[in-house]
């Protein structure tokens, strides 16, 4: 038998790993992500509960959450495309605007490593052998 | 109609119906330039008026003469019970009839002497705001009230000696005044409540002096009150020290001057002690003060108007004299009985108005000539271009030098016979009293001078214009002129005509409740009405305006101005007003410069003791301030510490 | 296994508070830089982590034996769970974090089964990974970066924001090591007579049959409402459950009773039930017959609605007992009838979220 502290074990460590994520990503789209993995594990603990008092009450709570999220993702979504509009970027740390005055704002000093694309030379098969179609690469 | 009240409430309110009248029409461009007519109008009406009323009240009968009003509450706080109401009675009409028949004529000569001001409409209608103001001063039975259109009057003579606002000695002036004004009138509400307090909760002037006369405080509180009422009478009429104000406020309009000086601000401390009289015959030693500061005032400023360049500051100084007369003939009250006194003071009001309204509206009418030059070293011989104004300034300067039969002749002798009676029976103050009385004489001497040299100095001698002038160096318009005329009339004919051998106000004003009252206070009986005229006296005080016109005569007939040798220090110190305004300066202003100073190190102390103090939380803040980067990630990774310390007490706390 | 009574509070504080250490330096070095990312030695911290919250599970609320499916169910999905999400923490590319997040709803969606909420796990699979990872997968492509970007290859506060992170989960997981009951308890105290599990599959269809015999009861006229075979049946059949879970089966002290109820709530609030259950059978069918005979004339609305009540509470306590049995139905009715407020204000927020999104993202003129 599962007890009941496993699934709130379970639901605390998805709490806290969205929350390091949520406090240290940047990018606006993964910082969303965690939030809703919160959301996650909270709803697990609620489900638990209810499982666990044999009454519905918990899930019930669990539905609203969802709805809540649901809006959530909406709102979420229009912001990061209006700052999308004005930054050129979905990095958190471009807006801190909101800073006390005579506060410098905080700028990266470690250089970003650039990735240097190799100069895209034309290559002459070998004769004599069925040329290899280049296979394109995706990033999903 | 048949009740006087209803009528002087109409003098009243015609002028304050001009106010805004013209007030209106100057938001309209082609209005405007006839918003003299309301306000002249206006004034006429209400000097009609109150030639109606003034009948009225000589038809009264019976030794007291008064009509009040139906009382409104004007506000009412505690024990402070104050109504509006108006009280006509010989005094307030004989000032009433003065203040809007001088009023009139002074508003028709500004017609033409304003004409395509740019101000136009905003002059008249402070003009009417002032005259309305003033007759709420006069006709006032409330000390309360009479405050009001006693600061009306001060708010007014602000706004219209700052006329030239643009212009930074205009507005210098039009501060002065309202200052110096203003610091009299501190003094003055101070022995309001004094008198407030001491009479029974009363600010009625009839219930007042009732209850006082009643029971007479301690003659401590009596002598202070009374000499802060005084204070305010200071202040307003330009006494000793606080005269400076008055010269200044010739940056006004001519016709501000001839306003000021002769009909409504300078009289209205004058008529403030008549009105008074009940409570200062109570107090002997306020009485010889008043009459000491009066005497002091009238030769000090006849002495500095002796070397003024200035034509209009010659008539300023000598309009500060002529009130050093009224207050002298006021402190007198008490060895004289008071219905005499109320007498000299308001008769010498009475002519003072009419011949300097005249002697200003005439030196405006050269003003106007010489295009606005007033310094009489630049022009001079002006009798040939100028022959009317020649003429009716002669009248004026006459009457205030006290040429026999003008009117300044007989209303300055009877202030003199007053102080020489005063001196015979004043009891422990009599040599005081003796004092003032040479004082007078003298000052009879040098006023006869001053203004004969003034006089000499315009229009004698060689014809002289300045540049300024151009083609206005002629005779003023008509416009100008038929007020000049009336007035020169005024001035010749309004002594004899009235009182010498008619007694009109002698015999009206011993009807007068406050006179009345001082007199029975004083336990004189009116037998004694009329004033003897005393033939020595006359006959020493035209001898000394005589000699003092035949010196300026001797002296000025040239028109040049040339300084004997010998008296050229004496003349230095007038010239230079006998250094008062840098005595004040050093005396009051520079003090008042080292307490800012000492002021502002206490201040900077106090600052710097707070400065410490928000040192501290500044510093925190400073410490803190790091924290507030901008980042919202890093604030909620404030919000999970912060929270985790929370939960981490809470966890500590159960487990043990 | 080691009795809990005995398991000290000092031993499982360490244990947590080397987990969150482990996993919060795990992390510093697994979350994106510049340079000096060593995702070997993060993983290696992050499992050995992974490993010390194992054994704090173990050893605090035990690891069931008796039910080998269930077991295995749950340590996959919650592996499943863990792994994604830390997956989707330290991903430097938002679209696979999107994925990994994904596979997180999913994961979480066979713990919902394991906890008898099948349309919860439905709708959470058809919201998250249907509605919002696609929507924001759409706004990645929209918004596509090449090569390294600030956003992607950088963490703000690393080692901190672990600390914090995983210091509150460790908090948390030992407030909830304190305040629940041991694990034993339900597994120890086999009490013969009473059953375990309230309800068992045959008392359930015994109360489901009722119910179905309560809805009849909907389409009946009078004289089948007062016949003795419609009201007698149901009758016996309702009581010969709800009075046999009401009535102790066997001789069970008062001391093994209270036990059960605080280790195991469910029954208690099932035997609560039952007892109210009861009651209501008596109440409604005496209500019945007084509408139906007594009042004149017979209020034959009046005593079908007192039915319906009824079957409703049977369903609830049916439906209880064995939750996915009538999870969605049960579920509605509790919805739209203890919740309808809260359905309410959800809905209204929903339309609010939606007017305000679509004012947001509407491009004001060249916005740009």
């Amino acid at each position: 038998m599962i007890s009941l502290g496993h699934f709130l074990t379970v639901g605390a460590v998805l709490f806290g790993l969205g929350l390091v994520g949520f406090l240290t990503r940047r990018n606006f789209i993964t910082m969303f992500l965690c939030a809703e993995m919160m959301l996650q594990g909270v709803v697990l603990n609620l489900v638990a509960f209810s499982r666990y008092h044999g009454n519905l009450s918990g899930q019930v709570l669990g539905l609203f959450i969802i709805t809540v999220a649901a809006c959530e993702a909406g709102l979420a979504l229009a912001l990061f495309l209006t700052l999308y509009r004005r930054g050129r970027s979905l990095d958190s740390g471009a807006w801190q605007s909101i800073r006390e005055i005579g506060v410098q704002p905080t700028i990266d000093v470690e250089p970003l490593m650039k990735t240097v694309p190799s100069p895209d030379y034309p290559r002459l098969p070998v004769a004599g052998r069925l040329p290899v179609a280049a296979e394109e690469t995706a990033r999903v | 109609m048949s009740d006087p009240t209803n009528l002087a409430l109409l003098a009243l309110g015609l002028p304050l119906l001009a106010t805004i009248l013209a007030a209106v029409m100057g938001t309209c461009s082609t209005l405007a330039k006839w918003a003299h007519l309301p306000v002249v109008t206006a004034f006429a009406g209400s000097a009609i008026l109150a030639l109606l009323v003034l009948s009225k009240v000589m038809q009264a009968t019976g030794s007291e003469v008064a009509f009040l009003s139906t009382a409104q509450t004007w506000f009412h706080a505690g024990n402070l019970q104050v109504d509006f109401q108006i009280t006509v009675d010989p005094l307030s009409a004989l000032m009433l009839m003065t203040v809007t028949f001088v009023g009139t004529w002074i508003a028709v000569f500004s017609v033409g002497y304003m004409h395509d001001d740019p101000g136009y409409a905003r002059y008249f209608s402070l003009m009417a705001l002032f005259v309305f103001s003033m007759c709420l001063l006069i006709l006032a039975s409330d000390l309360l009230l009479l405050v009001a259109g006693w600061e009306g009057v001060g708010l007014c003579s602000y706004l219209l000696i700052g006329y030239y606002y643009a212009k930074p000695s205009a507005a210098a002036a039009a501060r002065k005044a309202f200052l110096v004004t203003r610091l009299g009138d501190v003094g003055m509400i101070l022995g309001i409540f004094l008198f407030w307090q001491a009479g029974g909760y009363h600010t009625n002037f009839d219930k007042l002096f009732a209850h006082i006369t009643a029971n007479p405080p301690d003659s401590v509180t009596l002598t202070t009150a009374c000499l802060l009422l005084f204070c305010g009478a200071i202040g307003k009429s330009a006494q000793f020290p606080l005269y400076v104000w008055l010269p200044d406020a010739m940056e006004g309009p001519t016709p501000v001057s001839a306003l000021i000086h002769a009909a409504t601000m300078v009289t209205a401390g004058v008529y403030l002690l008549a009105r008074a009289m009940p409570l200062f015959v109570l107090s002997p030693d306020a009485q010889i003060v008043v009459a000491l500061i009066g005497g002091f005032t009238a030769i000090l400023s006849a002495f500095i108007a002796l070397a003024q360049h200035d034509l209009k500051r010659v008539l300023a100084y000598s309009t500060v004299s002529q009130l050093g007369y009224m207050f002298m003939a006021l402190g007198a009250g008490g060895p004289v009985s008071a219905n005499l006194v109320v007498t000299a003071a308001i008769f010498h009001v009475f002519t003072h108005a009419f011949f300097k309204a005249l002697l200003f509206l005439s030196s405006g009418s050269v003003m106007h000539a010489m295009g606005n030059v007033i310094d009489m070293r630049k022009f001079g011989g002006l009798r040939t271009l100028m022959p009317v104004t020649h003429i009716t300034f002669l009248c004026g300067a006459a009457a205030l030098a006290g040429f026999p039969l003008l009117s300044g002749f007989w209303s300055k002798d009877l202030i003199i016979d007053m102080v020489y009676q005063a001196s015979e029976h004043g009891g422990s103050h009599a040599t005081l009293y003796g004092l003032v009385f040479l004082t007078a004489l003298v000052t009879a001497f040098l006023t006869a001078f001053y203004t004969f040299r003034a006089y000499f100095l315009t229009f004698w001698g060689e014809l002289r214009t300045p540049p300024e002038a151009g083609h206005h160096a002629q005779e003023s318009p008509l416009g100008l002129l038929a007020p000049l005329i009336v007035l020169a009339f005024g001035a010749v004919l309004a002594g004899i005509t009235v009182e010498p051998f008619a007694h009109g106000f002698s015999n009206l004003l011993v009807k007068a409740p406050s006179v009345v009252l001082a007199n029975s206070v004083l336990h004189v009986e009116a037998e004694a009405t009329h004033p003897h005229f005393d033939f020595a006296l006359a006959g020493i005080s035209t001898l000394l305006a005589l000699s003092g016109m035949a010196l300026a005569w001797w002296h000025y007939r040239t028109g040049i101005e040339t300084v004997p040798a010998a008296l050229k220090s004496v003349y230095r110190l007038s010239e230079n007003k006998l250094y008062v305004d840098e005595i004040f300066n050093g005396m009051f202003v520079k003090p008042a410069e080292w307490l800012a100073v000492l002021s502002r190190l206490c201040d900077g102390l106090l600052d710097g003791v707070a400065r410490v103090v928000s040192f501290i939380p500044r510093l925190i803040g400073a410490l803190l301030k790091p924290l507030q980067n901008g980042l919202v990630q890093f604030y909620a990774l404030g919000m999970v510490l912060g929270l985790a310390v929370f939960l981490t007490v809470v966890v500590v706390r159960t487990s043990q | 296994m080691p009795d809990p009574a005995q398991i000290p509070s000092q031993a499982i504080a360490y244990q947590l508070i080397g987990a969150g250490l482990l996993a919060a330096v795990g992390f510093l070095f697994l979350l994106p830089r510049p340079r000096h990312r060593q995702l070997l030695v993060g993983t290696f911290l992050g499992v050995s982590a992974l490993g010390l919250l194992v054994a704090f599970l173990v050893t605090r609320f035990g690891s069931a034996t008796a039910d080998w499916v269930s077991t295995i169910l749950f340590w996959f999905f919650a592996a499943g769970a863990v792994g994604f999400g830390t997956v989707l923490v330290v991903q430097r590319n938002p679209a696979r974090g999107a994925i990994a997040f994904a596979f997180v709803v999913l994961s979480t969606c066979g713990l919902f089964l394991i906890l008898a909420a099948p349309f919860l796990m439905a709708t959470t699979i058809i919201v998250y990974a249907g509605a919002i990872i696609v929507t924001f997968l759409f706004v990645l492509m929209l918004s596509h970066v090449s090569g390294p970007a600030d956003e992607n290859d950088r963490s703000r506060e690393p080692l901190l924001g672990g600390l914090a992170g995983f210091g509150f989960a460790g908090l948390v997981l030992f407030a909830l090591h304190q305040s629940l009951p041991p694990a034993s308890a339900n597994t120890t105290v086999a009490t013969p007579g009473l059953p375990l599990a309230p309800l068992t599959v045959v008392e359930r269809s015994a109360l489901l049959d009722a119910a179905t015999h309560l809805a009849e009861a909907e389409s009946a006229n009078r004289e089948q409402l007062l016949s003795t075979e419609f009201s007698q049946s149901t009758r016996e059949r309702l009581e010969s459950v709800v009075g046999g879970m009401t009535a102790p089966r066997g001789t069970v002290s008062l001391q093994q009773r209270l036990t059960l109820a605080q280790a195991e709530p469910r029954t208690a609030t099932e035997i609560q039930q039952a007892a109210a259950l009861k009651k209501q059978i008596q109440t409604t069918f005496d209500t019945v017959e007084t509408a139906l005979i007594d009042a004149n004339p017979p209020d034959e609305a009046r005593a079908k609605q007192a039915l319906r009540e009824l079957r409703e509470q049977v369903v609830i306590l049916a439906g209880t007992g064995g939750l996915p049995a009538r999870n969605v139905s049960t579920l509605g009715l509790a919805i739209y009838s203890e919740h309808l407020l809260g359905v309410e204000m959800a809905g209204m927020l929903l339309l609010v979220a939606t007017i305000g999104a679509v004012a947001i993202a509407h491009r004001r003129g060249d916005a740009t």
